[in-house]
């Protein structure tokens, strides 16, 4: 296959070929203002690409700033519960008591505790990510084959050798899956969180264009929105690959 | 010559059993010992005791002169089903020993272990997972790990049961090679007759209740060739004691 012909069979540009499709037929039939023309919207995406790339790093931001934290939070606790029966008995009941709530309705609290500004906002997508990321570590952990551990006790490893070498190579490909699924969670939530005493992000530039019923605008932003996280999943994916060669 | 592990009275309970109850032995430097035995006896147990993965209930064991209490750098241990990470390469597993290890130049480390995984056969397949390989490449990066700290303890539980008889026969060989070169001791377990002659200095037959016998196995350092009319008497007078002993072979 030429490469033009391979890269256009790509999993990625083909859905998105026909997400525009559908999108189109639903044009032509629905018929309302509320659905804009496809090529309306990207005209007028490419138009406003500055203010648009500027919404969508503050948001970006925001995410890699949850992401980070989150990790760093997540990491080491979702290990200590997987490692120690007691802390499991302590802190599991909890972590199911968080887990399902909608994160989305602490962000009044956090707003009261955290301020409207940025802090708020990484709070809640960190709140997303992390107990999310606790539990998939967690039960990573504890799918660890007990042999593993004679295994490398049998080398006289320090403790620091029994994370890096059997701990952490197991638990990654969890994380990566775990990552994937509150990043699509915690973008969705922006939608939300940037409603507020913000005026940059692209969940603000969705919200103010709906606001406008300026479906065109709208649209632009809900592109660049999955943009965003093409983006970040495509960065998750290549980290996954660099990372879990084994698989 | 002083031995070079001694068990004395050693107790091992677990669970309200007692699996060794006043062991006594002693192994020589330098000797291949293989540990036959019913399935139970606690031919795993006497090696995790050895290994340090577990302690005596009471009594000592110790080893070169020196008690044991936790696992000893010197001693490396090959496991039964392998315990290879399904993320390692074989060059990463045989790297990790060394790198593990507290007082070694690690720009050294790549050579090392290229000459040994070029001594097994394996280098060719340096960059290979685990789920890679077939069974006696994995075999051989196992035997690499193990090797490549330079143990002078080689302890393995029942290191060929899952490989098939060609196979075998070659890690068998392999090993007899490496042994000759390092002057290691060598404890192993298993099932198959045939090995512990072929491979053991010294057979050490477990009985239940931690009753043993030593079934001396091969004349000074004369080995016993598979071919030989000897080495088919000698597994058949092993055979007959373990059937004495009361239990049947596994
Ligand atoms: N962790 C344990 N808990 C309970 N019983 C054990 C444990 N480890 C070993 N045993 C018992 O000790 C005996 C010896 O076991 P093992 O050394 O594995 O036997 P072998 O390797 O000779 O088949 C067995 O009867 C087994 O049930
Ligand atoms: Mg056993």
């Amino acid at each position: 296959m030429s490469k033009l012909k391979r890269s256009l069979f790509h999993p990625l540009p083909m859905g998105f070929m026909m997400i525009i499709m559908i999108w189109y037929v639903l044009y032509l039939v629905i018929a309302t203002r509320t659905i804009p023309a496809p090529l309306e919207t990207f005209n007028y995406f490419f138009r406003h690409l500055h203010p648009l790339v500027i919404h969508m790093g503050a948001s970006l931001m925001r995410v890699v700033v949850a992401v980070v934290l989150a990790i760093l939070i997540g990491l080491p606790v979702g290990i200590a519960i997987g490692r120690s029966k007691r802390l499991d008995k302590v802190l599991s009941p909890l972590l199911y008591i968080i887990y399902p709530i909608p994160k989305v309705a602490f962000l009044p609290v956090f707003m009261l505790l955290f301020g409207l500004g940025n802090v708020s906002k990484v709070i809640l997508m960190l709140f997303i990510i992390v107990f999310q990321l606790m539990l998939s570590v967690r039960d990573g952990v504890k799918d660890i084959p007990p042999h593993y551990f004679t295994v490398i006790r049998s080398f006289s490893a320090r403790r620091k050798y029994l994370y890096r070498y059997v701990v952490l190579p197991a638990i990654l490909p969890r994380i990566f899956s775990s990552l994937r699924i509150s990043i699509g969670i915690s973008l969705a939530t922006l939608f939300f969180a940037e409603n507020y005493a913000t005026t940059y992000g692209i969940g603000y530039f969705i919200l103010s264009a709906w606001m406008k019923m300026n479906y065109v605008e709208m649209f632009s932003g809900i592109i660049a929105l999955s943009l965003l996280g093409s983006v970040l999943f495509g960065v998750i994916d290549m980290l996954e690959k660099r990372l879990t060669p084994w698989l | 010559m002083k031995p070079f592990i001694t068990l004395k009275d050693v107790v091992y309970e677990v669970g309200g059993q007692v699996v060794f109850d006043k062991l006594n032995l002693s192994l020589d430097k330098g000797k291949v010992y293989a540990v036959i035995g019913p399935s139970g006896v606690g031919k795993t147990t006497l090696l995790y005791l050895l290994a340090g993965f577990i302690k005596p209930s009471s009594g000592q064991i110790t080893i070169a002169g020196d008690a044991v209490y936790d696992v000893r750098e010197q001693t490396s241990f090959l496991f039964q089903d392998l315990g290879l990470f399904p993320w390692q390469t074989a060059t990463e597993a045989v790297k990790m020993p060394l790198e593990i290890s507290k007082d070694r130049r690690k720009h050294e480390n790549e050579s090392i272990v290229n000459q040994l995984l070029g001594s097994l056969n394996i280098l060719s397949y340096k960059d290979q997972y685990p789920h890679q390989l077939s069974g006696g490449q994995k075999q051989r990066v196992a035997l690499a790990r193990t090797l490549v700290t330079q143990p002078d303890l080689l302890l393995m539980d029942e290191p060929t049961s899952a490989l098939d008889a060609m196979t075998k026969e070659t890690i068998q060989q392999l090993f007899l090679d490496l042994q000759s070169d390092r002057f290691m001791t060598s404890v192993f377990v298993t099932h198959d007759i045939e090995e512990a002659v072929f491979l053991g200095d010294e057979i050490l037959l477990l009985h239940p209740n931690g009753h043993y016998q030593w079934l001396k196995n091969k004349d000074q350092s004369e080995g016993l060739s598979r071919e030989t009319k000897a080495f088919y008497d000698q597994c058949f007078y092993v055979r007959k004691q373990l059937e004495l002993g009361g239990a049947g072979h596994e």
